[in-house]
C-alpha cells in the first residue's frame, strides 16, 4: 500500500526534511572580520565605489566588504544594526541625516585634526559639523542644476525669463523637473529669502516669500512654460526624447544619461534679468531678478562608533574622501560631483555641478527637517492644483508642520522604569482573571486531562507563535507609553493615546484628523474586500467548473496581479493613472472622455487606489475559493440542479453556505490586512490630494519615519488600530450569531 | 479516469469565458505595461498610449539584472535566486510542518485555552507591523540569527503561520470526522489517523497555503535588507530594490528583474492549480 | 436460535452516557453471544449511533463498562478493542483505491504483506470487488462503495463487527441483494455483529437477537419473533410491524368461562376480543382497563363461523397489489386490517366488515404503565 503524503513516502519525507534544514542552517555563520562598508549607491557611482575601494586594499593589504544596500531600507537597516553592534564600520549617505545619527549615537566623532587635513574649507565642513563638532569624511555634493540640450540652448539662458521665451520647434516645452516634489521647489524657496528650517530651529516656510515661491511655479505651469505632473523618471524621459529644452536635475541625472545630442550644465540661473521681455502686466526689472538657491546636499562617509575605534578605517575613509585616485574614479566612472577636485581632470559636466555649491543652501541637518518635506509638498501641490491660495497654503503648512512635531502632550512626566512592569503586569492580571473565571466555569483538572491530546499538537506552535509574533507585539505595544525618539524615550504614560483620541486637539472630524481618517479606512476596507471577495468569488467558481476550456491558461494568468511583486505592479498602475500619458486616460480618451486628473481629487484618487488594491487583491480570494471549493460534494450541487435550482440560486443557495465556513477565516483576515494595507496607499496616490487618501496605518508610518520619527506615538497609533479592529471583529462577529439563527434555519 | 463531462448550456459556456476574458484582460493589462518596460531601451519619447508595446524592443535590461553584464555577475544572481528560493521554500516548509498539527487540533479537538487561542492569533494579524519590527530585530539578535537565512525563514514565518492555521483549520473542518474514526477502528492511533488520512484529504488546502506561505517570503525586501548583511546571501527582491535609487530609477531593469522575479511563482501555481480540482474527498462519504 | 448459547462476546454492562445535560444512554445492558448477530433498533435519535461508537471506544462513556472477549476495554481507545466498523456513512479513504483501503487496518497492524494480499483478495472475491480494486471511491456506485466499506471489515479478523446502517442509502432492491449478503458472509465468517437499522425487514431477518433501544435504556431484547410476537410495552408494540399495531381502549371482562377484553359490548359497532389466558394469566383482573393492540396483519375479515370481534366500517381501502389494507372506524377508534388481495377488490368503502383474529395475537397492556400485562 502506498499511503501518500505529497506524494513522499515515510522515508522520503524524514530526508526532504533533513535537506531543507540543513540548506538554511548551511553558510550562515559570521564571517572573518574585514571593514564593512555600506552604500545605497547603485549603477556606476557603485562601481566607482568599488573600483577605489580596491585601490585601497591593494595598497594596504586589507579587506573591505562592500554592501550596497537598497535606498528604501537603509535608513532602517541602518538604525536597527548600528546600535545593536551589527552595524558597518564604514557607511555612506548624506549629510543631512547626521542630525538624527549624531542624536541616535549611529555614527562617530572624527578628530578636528582629520578633518583638517582635507577638508578646511566651504560647505562640505560646514554640512558635516553639528554642535561643533566634526562627522565624516566628504565624498561628493549633489544639487540641482540646469541642464539644457545645445540643440534648443546653444548658449547659457541668462534667466529662467529667458529659457521660456526661446524659440523651440512645436511640441517642445521649454522646461521639466519634478514641479511637485519639495526638493524641486527648495531652489525657488530660497530665492525669495525663505527656508525650510530657519535659523533658529523654527519652520522656515513662511509668510510672503514662501508665497511667492508657490506663485512663481504655478505661473508658470498656467503659462504651460514648464511640464506639469512630471516625476523624475518622466523627466529624463522626456529630455533624452528630445522634449523638453532643459531641465532640472542633479548629478545622479547624467549617471543614467547616455547623450544622443550635446548638452550643457549650468547653476540654474536668476529668475529674470533686465533684458528679458516682461510677462504681461509686469514691470521691466532694472536689476537681476532673485537667484535660485537648490539644496546642497553632502554625501559622506562616516564612521560608526565600532569603526572608528579601528585606524583602518579611517584611513579608508581618509582615502576614499581625499586620494587623487578616488576622486578621479568616483568623478570619472561614477560622474560623481567630488568635493575636492584639486589636480584632478574633471568632466565638463561635473565641473559644472561643482559649481552649484557656490549659490546652493547647504541642507539642514536638524532631525526637524524630516517634518518640513511633507506640509511644504502639499502646500506646493494644492497651489499648483489650484485648490488654494499661496497664502492660504503656506499657512496650512505652517500648521502642519507644527502639528508634526509638537510633542504629543504637555504634562508632569511621571517617573521612569515602572511603565514595562505595569504593562506585563496588567497582561498578567488579564491572563489570570481569564484563567480564573474558566477554570470556575468547569472542572479545570478534568479539562486539562481532557485538553492532553490536543496540547500535543498544538504547544510547538503556541510556543513559536507566543515568542515570535505575540512578544514582539507586546513589546512593541509597551513603546507607545513613551515619547520622543528611540534614543531618547520618556515615559508618558497614555499621553500619545489621548492625543490620538482627541484629534490632537483639533476639530475631530477636521481635515486630516484621526476620525475622518478612520471613515476613510473603513470606507476603504469595505469596498476592497466587497470587490476583493466577489471577484473572487465569481472567478473561482467560474473556473472551477469541470467542462470549462482553457482553465490553466485562465486560472495561470488571472493570479498575474498576485505573482508579481506588488511594488512594481503598484507603480506601474500610478504610471497608469498619470493625467497626460496614462493609459486610463488614454482609454477614457477613446470613449470620447476628457482626461481626468487623478490624483487631484479625492474621489478619483481614493478610486484609483482602489481599482489597484482591487487589482491586487482579488487572485487571492480566487485562489481561496477555489481551494475552498475542492471541498464541496459534487452530488450536493447536482442534488440542487435536480431540484430546479437555476445556476444563480445553486450558488447563492447551495454553494455560498457550503463556502462560507472555508472562505470567513479568509475573508476576515483579508480585511483586517486591507485595513491595515498602506503601502497602495504609499505608492499609487501617496495621500493625494492632500493627505485625504491616507489611511490609519500610513498615519503610524508617517510618524515613525517620515516626521520626527516618533515611534512611540506610532506604536499608539498601531494599539489604537488594533484596538478598533479588535472592537470592530468582535462587533461583527456579535451581529452575525445574532442573524446567523436566520441563516442556520434556511439550511 | 477522466471525469464525467457535464452538458453546458451554450449561453453559460459564452458567459463564463466572457467573464473569464474581461478578469483576464483586467489582471494582465498592467502586467503588459511592465512587460513593455522591461524590453524597453529607454529613451522612448512618453506617449499617450493604450497598447503597451516597447518602440525598440531590447533584452538588455534583463541581461543586466541577471549579471550578464559583467563578470561574476551571473553567478552572484544565480547565487541570490537559490536565496530566494531556499528562504521562500524553508518559509512554506516551517509554516505548513509547524500550522498543520495546530489546525488539526484547533479544527477538531477540544482543549482549554482553544478559544482564547483562536482570538490571540486572530488578534495578533490586526496589529500593525510598525510597532513589532524593532522587537523582533532585538529578539533575533539574542537567538544570534542576524544575518542569517535561517533567521530570514523565521521572521517569515512570523507572517506565515498564523495565517496557515486559520486557512488549515477552515480546511480541516470540511473533512468528514468520519474519515478519521474508521483509520482508528481500523487500528490507527489518533496521530496516524492524522498522518495517514487527514493529510492527504487536506493535500490541496495544505498545497495553497504553503504556495501563500512561499508568496509571502518570496515577494518581501524590506526585513530581508534589513536582516541580512552580505550580498551572497541577498534575496531577489532585495537586488531588484536596488534598482530604485534615492533620486532616479533604472525602471527597465527593475520592471525585468520583476518579470523573472515572479517567473518561480507562476510556475509554481501552475503546478499547485492541480490540486484545486473539486472533488479530491468526494466519494468517500454517502455525502 | 441459529447458534447454540455461547460465550458472551461483547457485553455492556450499565452504560451512561450524556452530551452535556442531555442523557443519551442510561444504563444499557447489552449482551451479544459469540457468533451472533445482534440488531439494534429504535427511533431515529434514541442513540444507537451513540452505543456503536462507546462500543466502538469512538465515544467516552460517563458510567458503565464494555467488555470484549475476556477484556474490560471501557477505557481503551478504538485501536486496541479489536472492533470493526461499518459506518453510516461509508467514511472510504478517499485517497485511496479500494485495494488500499481494504488493506488499510491491516497495514496498521503491521500484518505480513502475504497475508494482507490474501485477505484482499479473498473479501473482494467475496463481495465481488474484484474490478474495482484499482478504482478511487469517487469512481464508485453506492452499492459499491457499501461493499468496499464492508469489505474493509471483513478484511479484519475483529472480535466484533460494528454496521452503522450501512444499507440505508441503497435502493430497494439493492438492500435487498446486500441484505442477504451480509446474513450469508456472517454465516461464512461466523463474526460476532452488531448492527443498526431502521429497516423492520433487515431487523427481523438478520437478528439472531433483536434489541429495541428506547429512552436511553434497552426497552426489549430476544429473538425477533419474539419481539414481534410478545412485545412487553405498548412502544415495542408501536415501534415494530408496518402499518402500525392498531390500539383499542377495552376493560377486561370473566364471561362464560371465559376472559375477553372489550368495549360497551352490548352495544353496536364495539368489539370483544378472546384473551390470551396462559399469556395474560397473571393480569387478568375483572374489569381492569387495558389498552387492546391488534396488529393490521393478524386480523382478517370472518367467514363461516370465525369468531368475530367487531365490525369496522370501512373508510377506506389500499390495494398494494398481492394484498390490502382496510382504513376504518372500530367502536369510535381508527382501525387497520389487512384484506387479501381478492377482498381487497370486493371491500366498499362505507361498508361494514365483520373481522376476526387468533386469540394468542391480541395483545394488552396497561394504560397507566405501558407495559404488557
Ligand atoms: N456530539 C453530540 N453532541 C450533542 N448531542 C449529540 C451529539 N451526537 C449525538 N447527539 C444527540 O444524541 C442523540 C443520539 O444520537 P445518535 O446519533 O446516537 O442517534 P441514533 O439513534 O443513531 O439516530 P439515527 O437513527 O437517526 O441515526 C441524538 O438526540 C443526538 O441529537
Ligand atoms: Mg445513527
Amino acid at each position: 500500500m502506498n499511503v501518500a503524503f505529497l506524494g513522499l513516502s515515510q522515508r522520503n519525507r524524514y530526508v526532504v526534511l533533513g535537506i531543507a534544514l540543513s540548506a538554511i542552517t548551511v553558510g550562515c555563520g559570521p564571517e572573518k572580520p574585514s571593514i564593512f562598508v555600506w552604500h545605497a549607491y547603485r549603477g556606476d557611482e557603485e562601481k566607482a565605489l568599488e573600483q577605489a575601494t580596491r585601490r585601497w586594499e591593494e595598497k594596504t593589504g586589507n579587506h573591505v566588504d562592500l554592501l550596497a544596500i537598497p535606498h528604501g531600507a537603509y535608513a532602517a537597516k541602518l538604525e536597527a544594526a548600528i546600535p545593536h553592534g551589527h552595524g558597518p564600520d564604514l557607511f555612506i549617505d548624506a549629510h543631512e541625516r547626521l542630525g538624527s545619527f549624531v542624536r541616535d549615537g549611529l555614527v562617530a566623532k572624527v578628530d578636528d585634526k582629520e578633518i583638517q587635513a582635507f577638508a578646511a574649507e566651504g560647505a562640505a565642513r560646514r554640512s558635516l559639523t553639528v554642535a561643533g563638532k566634526g562627522y565624516g569624511f566628504p565624498l561628493a555634493s549633489k544639487g540641482l542644476a540646469l541642464i539644457v540640450n545645445r540643440q534648443f540652448v546653444p548658449n547659457k539662458p541668462a534667466s529662467f525669463e529667458a529659457l521660456f521665451h526661446g524659440t523651440y520647434p512645436a511640441g517642445i516645452k521649454p522646461l521639466a523637473y519634478e514641479i511637485q516634489s519639495s526638493y524641486g521647489q527648495a531652489p525657488f524657496v530660497h530665492a525669495f529669502g525663505s527656508h525650510f528650517i530657519a535659523a533658529d530651529g523654527t519652520f522656515g516656510f513662511v509668510g510672503e516669500p514662501a508665497e511667492k515661491s508657490l506663485d512663481l511655479v504655478a505661473g508658470w505651469q498656467k503659462r504651460g512654460v514648464v511640464v506639469p505632473d512630471a516625476d523624475g523618471a518622466l523627466v529624463s524621459q522626456l529630455f533624452a526624447a528630445e522634449r523638453v529644452a532643459a531641465v532640472i536635475s542633479g548629478p545622479w541625472f547624467l549617471a543614467d544619461f547616455s547623450a544622443k545630442f550635446p548638452i550643457d550644465v549650468y547653476p540654474l540661473p536668476p529668475l529674470y534679468v533686465p533684458a528679458d521681455v516682461p510677462a504681461a502686466g509686469a514691470p521691466a526689472s532694472t536689476s537681476d531678478g532673485p537667484l535660485p538657491r537648490p539644496f546642497l546636499t553632502v554625501e559622506a562617509a562616516f564612521l560608526t562608533p565600532d569603526g572608528a575605534a579601528r585606524p583602518e578605517v579611517h584611513d579608508l575613509a581618509n582615502f576614499l574622501a581625499t586620494d587623487p585616485e578616488s576622486l578621479r574614479l568616483r568623478a570619472t566612472v561614477g560622474k560623481q560631483v567630488v568635493a575636492l577636485a584639486a589636480g584632478v581632470d574633471l568632466p565638463a559636466t561635473t565641473v559644472a555641478f561643482g559649481k552649484v555649491a557656490d549659490q546652493a543652501e547647504l541642507t539642514p541637518t536638524s532631525p526637524a527637517m524630516r517634518a518640513t518635506w511633507v506640509p511644504v509638498e502639499q502646500a506646493l501641490k494644492k497651489v499648483l492644483r489650484g485648490d488654494a491660495t499661496s497664502h492660504d497654503a503656506v499657512l496650512e503648512a505652517g500648521r502642519r508642520f507644527a502639528d508634526a512635531t509638537k510633542p504629543p502632550l504637555q504634562g508632569e512626566p511621571p517617573p521612569k522604569k515602572t511603565p514595562l512592569f505595569v504593562v506585563f503586569g496588567m497582561l498578567l492580571l488579564g491572563a489570570v482573571f481569564a484563567a480564573i473565571k474558566q477554570a470556575k466555569q468547569t472542572d479545570i483538572r478534568a479539562e486539562l486531562r481532557r485538553s492532553k491530546t490536543a496540547y500535543a499538537y498544538v504547544t510547538h506552535a503556541a510556543i513559536i507563535v507566543a515568542l515570535l509574533v505575540v512578544a514582539p507585539l507586546v513589546a512593541g505595544a509597551a513603546t507607545s507609553l513613551y515619547a520622543g525618539t528611540r534614543s531618547d524615550p520618556t515615559y508618558v504614560g497614555f499621553t500619545n493615546y489621548i492625543a490620538i483620541l482627541t484629534a490632537r486637539g483639533g476639530a475631530l472630524l477636521g481635515h486630516g484628523s484621526f476620525y475622518l481618517t478612520l471613515l476613510v479606512t473603513v470606507l476603504w476596507t469595505i469596498i476592497n474586500v466587497f470587490f476583493h471577495v466577489s471577484i473572487g468569488l465569481l472567478l473561482g467558481v467560474v473556473l472551477s467548473r469541470e467542462s470549462l476550456r482553457l482553465k490553466p491558461l485562465y486560472r495561470t494568468l488571472l493570479i498575474l496581479p498576485w505573482a508579481i511583486p506588488s511594488y512594481v505592479t503598484a507603480l506601474s498602475w500610478k504610471g497608469m493613472f498619470h493625467k497626460q500619458y496614462g493609459a486610463v486616460n488614454g482609454i477614457l480618451h477613446f470613449f470620447g472622455v476628457a482626461p481626468v486628473s487623478w490624483f487631484s481629487k479625492f474621489s478619483t484618487a481614493f478610486t484609483a487606489n482602489i481599482t489597484t488594491n482591487v487589482w491586487l487583491g482579488f487572485p487571492f480570494m480566487m485562489v481561496v475559493t477555489m481551494g475552498a471549493l475542492t471541498s464541496i460534494p459534487k452530488d450536493v450541487l447536482e442534488a440542487a440542479d435536480v431540484d430546479g435550482a437555476t445556476p444563480w440560486q445553486r450558488f447563492r443557495y447551495v454553494t455560498l453556505p457550503l463556502l462560507r465556513p472555508a472562505l470567513l477565516p479568509s475573508v476576515a483576515l483579508g480585511a483586517v490586512w486591507t485595513f491595515n494595507m498602506f503601502n497602495v496607499v504609499f505608492l499609487v496616490s501617496e495621500g493625494e490630494p492632500d493627505g485625504t487618501t491616507d489611511i490609519l496605518v500610513s498615519d503610524a508610518y508617517r510618524w515613525a519615519f517620515t516626521r520626527d520619527a516618533q515611534y512611540g506615538y506610532a506604536a499608539a497609533y498601531a494599539v489604537v488600530i488594533f484596538g478598533i479592529l479588535f472592537l470592530g471583529s468582535r462587533a461583527l462577529q456579535w451581529l452575525g450569531e445574532r442573524f446567523s439563527g436566520t441563516s442556520e434555519a434556511s439550511k | 479516469m477522466s471525469p464525467p463531462k457535464e452538458r453546458v448550456p451554450l449561453w453559460v459556456s459564452i458567459g463564463s469565458h466572457t467573464v473569464l476574458a474581461a478578469a483576464t484582460l483586467f489582471a494582465v493589462y498592467p502586467v503588459l505595461w511592465v512587460i513593455s518596460l522591461a524590453f524597453s531601451a529607454g529613451g522612448d519619447a512618453p506617449e499617450p498610449r493604450v497598447v503597451p508595446f516597447p518602440a525598440h524592443p531590447t533584452l538588455e535590461n534583463f541581461k543586466q539584472f541577471v549579471g550578464l553584464d559583467h563578470a561574476g555577475g551571473f553567478a552572484l544572481f544565480l547565487g541570490q535566486l537559490g536565496n530566494s528560493l531556499i528562504v521562500s521554500l524553508a518559509t512554506a516548509l516551517v509554516a505548513v510542518v509547524i500550522a498543520t498539527p495546530a489546525s488539526y487540533a484547533l479544527a477538531r479537538l477540544p482543549f482549554f485555552g482553544k478559544e482564547g487561542a483562536l482570538r490571540t492569533l486572530f488578534a495578533t494579524q490586526m496589529f500593525p507591523a510598525v510597532a513589532s519590527a524593532v522587537p523582533l530585530y532585538v529578539l533575533l539578535e539574542h537567538l544570534h540569527l542576524l544575518d542569517a537565512r535561517s533567521g530570514l525563514v523565521l521572521v517569515y514565518a512570523t507572517t506565515a503561520i498564523p495565517f496557515a492555521i486559520f486557512q488549515l483549520k477552515g480546511a480541516i473542518e470540511t473533512i468528514p470526522v468520519d474519515l478519521e474514526e474508521a483509520a482508528m477502528v481500523d487500528g490507527a492511533t489518533r496521530f496516524q489517523a492524522f498522518v495517514k488520512v487527514v493529510l492527504p484529504a487536506a493535500r490541496p488546502a495544505i498545497a495553497v497555503t504553503a504556495l501563500f506561505a512561499f508568496m509571502s517570503a518570496w515577494n518581501e525586501f524590506i526585513l530581508a535588507a534589513t536582516l541580512l548583511s552580505r550580498k551572497s546571501a541577498f534575496t531577489l527582491p532585495i537586488v531588484l530594490q536596488s534598482y530604485v535609487g534615492e533620486h532616479l530609477a533604472n525602471w527597465g531593469v527593475f520592471a525585468a528583474g520583476a518579470l523573472l522575479v515572479s517567473a518561480p511563482v507562476m510556475i509554481l501555481f501552475y503546478i499547485v492549480q492541480r490540486q484545486l480540482i473539486s472533488g479530491l474527498t468526494a466519494g468517500g462519504v454517502k455525502g | 436460535m441459529a447458534h447454540p448459547p455461547a460465550k458472551d462476546r461483547c457485553v455492556a454492562r450499565g452504560v451512561t452516557k450524556a452530551y452535556g445535560n442531555n442523557p443519551i444512554l442510561r444504563g444499557i445492558d447489552l449482551q451479544i453471544p459469540e457468533g451472533s448477530f445482534a440488531v439494534l433498533v429504535g427511533p431515529s435519535g434514541c442513540g444507537k449511533s451513540t452505543l456503536l461508537r462507546a462500543v466502538a471506544g469512538l465515544e467516552t462513556v460517563d458510567g458503565g463498562t464494555i467488555t470484549l472477549g475476556d477484556r474490560d476495554v471501557t477505557a481503551l481507545p478504538p485501536r486496541d478493542r479489536d472492533v470493526a466498523m461499518v459506518f453510516q456513512s461509508y467514511a472510504l479513504y478517499p485517497h485511496l483505491t479500494v485495494r488500499d483501503n481494504l488493506a488499510f487496518g491491516l497495514e496498521l497492524r503491521k500484518t505480513p504483506k502475504d497475508i494482507i494480499a490474501a485477505r484482499v483478495a479473498e473479501a473482494s472475491t467475496m463481495l465481488g470487488l474484484d474490478p474495482l480494486l484499482e478504482r478511487l471511491p469517487k469512481q464508485l456506485s453506492g452499492g459499491q462503495r457499501q461493499r468496499v466499506a464492508m469489505g474493509r471489515a471483513v478484511v479484519r479478523r475483529a472480535q466484533l463487527y460494528l454496521f452503522d446502517e450501512p444499507l440505508s442509502n441503497l435502493d430497494a432492491a439493492l438492500r435487498a441483494e446486500v441484505r442477504v449478503e451480509i446474513r450469508k458472509l456472517h454465516e461464512r465468517i461466523g463474526a460476532t455483529t452488531l448492527y443498526v437499522t431502521h429497516d423492520q425487514v433487515e431487523a427481523m431477518t438478520l437478528a439472531d437477537t433483536l434489541w429495541v433501544l428506547h429512552g436511553g435504556k434497552v426497552a426489549q431484547s430476544g429473538p425477533p419473533l419474539d419481539v414481534y410476537e410478545r412485545p412487553n410495552s405498548l412502544f415495542v408494540a408501536g415501534f415494530l410491524g408496518s402499518p402500525k399495531i392498531n390500539l383499542l381502549p377495552g376493560t377486561l371482562a370473566f364471561q362464560g368461562n371465559r376472559w375477553s377484553a372489550n368495549e360497551r359490548a352490548s352495544e353496536p359497532g364495539n368489539y370483544q376480543f378472546r384473551v390470551d389466558e396462559d399469556r395474560f394469566a397473571a393480569g387478568l383482573q375483572e374489569g381492569r382497563s387495558v389498552t387492546i393492540g391488534v396488529r393490521p396483519q393478524d386480523v382478517a375479515v370472518a367467514h363461516g363461523d370465525d369468531p368475530v370481534f367487531g365490525q369496522l366500517t370501512v373508510d377506506l381501502v389500499e390495494a398494494l397489489g398481492s394484498e390490502g389494507l382496510a382504513h376504518g372506524d372500530l367502536g369510535g377508534t381508527p382501525f387497520v386490517a389487512r384484506l387479501d388481495a381478492e377482498e381487497a377488490r370486493t371491500v366498499k368503502p362505507k361498508s361494514r366488515v365483520p373481522l376476526t383474529v387468533k386469540a394468542h395475537r391480541v395483545h394488552l397492556f396497561d394504560p397507566s404503565t405501558e407495559k404488557a400485562l
